[in-house]
């Protein structure tokens, strides 16, 4: 049980040492890639409060590059981020039923930090203070990361060329951790199917093509019934 | 370099992030758990990752034999890495440091 507020500090601290060594140096790489656009360094740490989702950041700095318009950013980013709505499922009834705290968690509900949550057995006595802390933290160590890779390339201006593969490389992480468990494995190889189409036929609305196959390849395959594999 | 494009796309991105996170808080919380749907959020995720890196790789300049070259041993060293050790940072940083000396040292 938890009883203080120091307890629940020191306790979502140690949790979420991992993703504080993940989310600096991400943090710093898309800093670094984001001064390639040429706006003040401050702009970096301020996506990481008010987007808070690397993925989506990384794709901004390519978005913004092409002068995208807020529709497509809006709508790129809903796709983009559309496997969250299947993480707040599973955290639905860990979280307050109400409240401002409420909000910030599901703001705040990034992949590592849905990790870090669901790998706490959930009838244990953690409680809403414990979340807010982690939720905060894990959040602070991200927008210190994006300052500090921001704010050293404008002042240093070290050669950033290649940084764009750590996105690749958070994908492909994220895609092989969720291939471990994953029990119908052909489908990766017809969303493969679906990005080269997509890539081939509509390469300016890649995203949205790509997705839609995908959706339409599931829905057939769930459909055709023997739903459980 | 207009500020206010730049704070309108983070506000644009900002919002589309908060909805996706929060309609299974606003819209699910009150019907049953389905089983489609369940099956949905198993088998959509790691697709969505395959058409992700895809995404990834054609942002990247592959313009030349060396460069597909260096990012085919970029990406198998990311798998490798976390194939065997499971942990995230190192195989970002490694295969990200390797694709950026490759780039930026040996002029791939």
């Amino acid at each position: 049980m938890s009883y203080s507020v120091a307890s629940d500090f020191s306790e979502a601290l140690r949790d979420s040492a991992p993703v504080m060594f993940g989310y600096i140096p991400l943090g710093m790489a898309f800093g670094v890639l984001f001064q390639s656009l040429g706006y003040h360094w401050l702009f970096a740490p301020l996506a990481g409060l008010v987007i808070y989702a690397g993925s989506a950041q990384f794709m901004a700095v390519g978005l913004l590059a092409t002068g995208v318009s807020y529709a497509e950013a809006f709508i790129a980013t809903l796709v983009l981020n559309s496997r969250h709505i299947f993480y707040g499922l599973s955290v639905l009834s860990r979280y307050p039923e109400r409240g401002l705290s409420r909000w910030y968690l599901i703001f705040g509900l990034t992949d590592e930090t849905y990790s870090l949550i669901t790998a706490k057995p959930s009838e244990s006595s953690v409680n809403a203070r414990y979340y807010l802390c982690l939720t905060s933290l894990n959040q602070s160590y991200w927008v210190i990361g994006c300052a500090l890779g921001a704010s050293l390339q404008s002042f240093f201006a070290f050669d950033s060329r290649g940084f764009e593969f750590a996105l690749v490389a958070l994908f492909l992480v994220l895609l092989i951790e969720q291939v471990r468990t994953m029990s119908e494995r052909w489908l990766l190889v017809a969303a493969l199917g679906a990005s080269i189409s997509a890539y081939v036929l509509t390469p300016n609305q890649f995203l949205l093509v790509a997705i839609g196959l995908c959706l339409a390849v599931l829905i057939v395959r769930v459909r055709s019934g023997g739903v459980n594999g | 370099m207009d500020n206010y494009y730049l704070l309108g796309i983070f506000a644009a991105m900002g919002v589309a992030t908060f909805i996706t996170r929060a309609v299974p808080f606003v819209a699910l919380a009150k019907i049953h758990r389905h089983p489609l749907l369940d099956r949905f959020g198993q088998l959509l995720p790691p697709m969505i990752m395959v058409v992700l890196v895809c995404f990834g790789l054609t942002s990247l300049d592959i313009e030349s034999v060396n460069r597909v070259g260096l990012t085919v041993l970029s990406l198998a060293i990311v798998i490798a890495l976390h194939y065997f050790f499971r942990n995230p940072l190192l195989s970002i940083v490694a295969g990200t440091g390797i694709y950026v000396i490759g780039v930026q040292g040996v002029g791939f």
